[in-house]
């Protein structure tokens, strides 16, 4: 900070000698000394010191600042009315096979994907997925929360490259939605096509994917959104992710750009439809 | 199984790893206004703010079995939702978008941020604000944490993961900024001149001049 205001005083210092940042060190004696015997920081430190008593008045005064309702009942609504718990199922088997030690971490992991929202046990399922990790030891995952092998419809990693319009964006997928098969071996990217197509790269299945769907939530504003398929595909001839939903608010097809969940972009909408 | 008392923040959480459905509801029940507060004033846009929340606790909901007890539950999701807001602040720096058309804020800058205080306070309340949110980041949350919400140094410290002694000095060159930018630095009174009267506003106008932040010595830890 310039000090050319008090005649060259050093005001951060002086501001750390104030808030007592510099309690117990030797800077603490040396500004106490220059105080004293320095008219510009005498005069620096009085002027300082009431300002910053101002301030702080000032700041105290802010008050209390209540979430705003819409919100709150967001939040609630997120963390108290969970969908049902989102279950990969392999082949129609809902018996775990994995042992119990380890089905008892895998149910303490799924248990908060799962009450958090489909879109995010999807998110979690479609990360093992594609990223072609062992799943054969994390192959099925029952929901704590529910204790028992309720299981839903496993959402659909999709990467079609159809060129959907704002007329077929409501329609099915042109690819047949067909469950993967989480016994296979990993070649998740290649099987995916995620990764391929490159204007979409950064919403591969993990963070970047997570936070377009975060943003598709919110700009939906129909509470927590339950994610049948992602199509790594085109709308009206441009990079699109094609992300079909079920939330309060009905069914969604939603085409998304590559900036989906970037700062500033929010779900970086080129296309919805409801789906009927 | 809960107490016939209410649970503790750290039974709560426990019940929410152990699959209480209702438990991590309650939980942000019962400290939302204090998160909001805090991202709101950190981060100066209601919008991101409210987006930071939701990501934050979203985090906090996933990894909650990851929370090993070391600090207070409440001081943990504070630490998650400061950091989720210094996240997007930096991003935003990064990334810095263009001011769309229709006037919605892209920028650092909040843009009618924060509700009406009172009408006789609302002046004041508004420059306090904004001379808040030029704060660099860091100052800010630590001053959100400490002046604004009243946490105790030791706290922040612990929220934000920085020794006390950083705190006390961003706290303290933070107010210094603020009341440089208010105006709230009097010079010395002039040799036989009326002095002014402490906290007002200087007409000198080098007590207004913004102060440098690449010039910040570094933060003593």
């Amino acid at each position: 900070m310039s000090g050319a205001e008090f005649g060259g005083v050093d005001i951060d210092l002086l501001a750390d000698y104030i808030g007592g940042a510099l309690a117990g060190t030797p800077d603490e004696t040396a500004v106490a000394t220059r105080i004293a015997e320095d008219p510009d920081w005498r005069t620096a430190y009085e002027s300082l010191t009431g300002g910053i008593d101002l301030v702080s008045a000032e700041l105290g005064r802010l008050g209390p600042e209540p979430m705003p309702d819409e919100l709150a009942a967001s939040l609630d609504a997120m963390f108290r009315n969970p969908p049902p718990a989102m279950t990969v199922i392999d082949g129609g088997d809902t018996t775990p096979r994995v042992p119990a030690r380890r089905a008892r971490r895998r149910l303490r992991w799924a248990a908060p994907i799962a009450v958090a929202a489909g879109l995010v046990a999807f998110v979690g399922f479609g990360v093992d997925y594609l990223a072609g990790r062992d799943s054969r030891s994390q192959d099925t995952a029952t929901s704590a929360a529910a204790g028992s092998a309720e299981s839903a419809a496993s959402p659909q990693i999709l990467s079609t490259g159809t060129n959907y319009t704002q007329a077929t964006l409501g329609g099915a997928a042109a690819q047949t939605l067909t469950a993967p098969d989480l016994n296979a071996p990993a070649a998740p990217k290649d099987r995916s096509g995620a990764s391929a197509s490159v204007p979409l790269g950064r919403l591969d299945p993990g963070q970047g994917l997570q936070a377009c769907l975060d943003a598709i939530q919110r700009a939906n504003a129909g509470g927590m959104i339950s994610v049948q398929s992602v199509d790594y595909a085109k709308f009206d001839g441009s990079p699109a992710l094609i992300v079909r939903f079920t939330a309060a608010n009905g069914a969604w097809a939603w085409a998304s750009g590559p900036e989906c969940g970037t700062p500033g972009s929010g779900p970086a909408t080129l296309g919805k439809v409801p789906v009927r | 199984m809960r107490s016939a008392d209410a649970p503790s923040d750290a039974e709560l959480l426990r019940a929410h790893v152990d699959g209480d459905r209702e438990a991590f509801a309650e939980l942000v029940r019962r400290h939302r206004d204090r998160l909001w507060a805090v991202a709101l004033r950190t981060i100066g846009d209601r919008e991101e703010a409210a987006d930071a929340v939701q990501d934050a606790l979203l985090s906090a909901h996933r990894n909650a079995a990851r929370f090993r007890g070391d600090s207070a539950v409440t001081t943990w999701l504070h630490r998650i939702v400061v950091n989720a807001c210094l996240d997007r602040i930096r991003r935003r720096q990064a990334h810095p978008t263009v001011p769309l058309p229709d006037g919605s804020r892209t920028d650092d800058r909040p843009a009618g941020v924060e509700p009406a205080a009172p009408a006789s306070d609302h002046d004041t309340a508004l420059v306090v604000r904004e001379a808040l949110a030029k704060l660099p980041p860091d100052q800010r949350a630590a001053i959100v944490l400490v002046d604004v919400q009243g946490y105790a140094v030791a706290e922040a410290a612990e929220i934000l993961g920085v020794a006390e002694g950083t705190i006390k000095s961003r706290c303290a060159r933070g107010r210094a900024r603020m009341a440089l930018t208010l105006g709230y630095l009097r010079e010395s009174p002039p040799p036989g001149g009326n002095p002014e009267a402490p906290g007002s506003v200087s007409s000198e106008p080098a007590s207004a001049t913004p102060l440098p932040g690449a010039q910040d010595r570094r933060d003593r830890g």
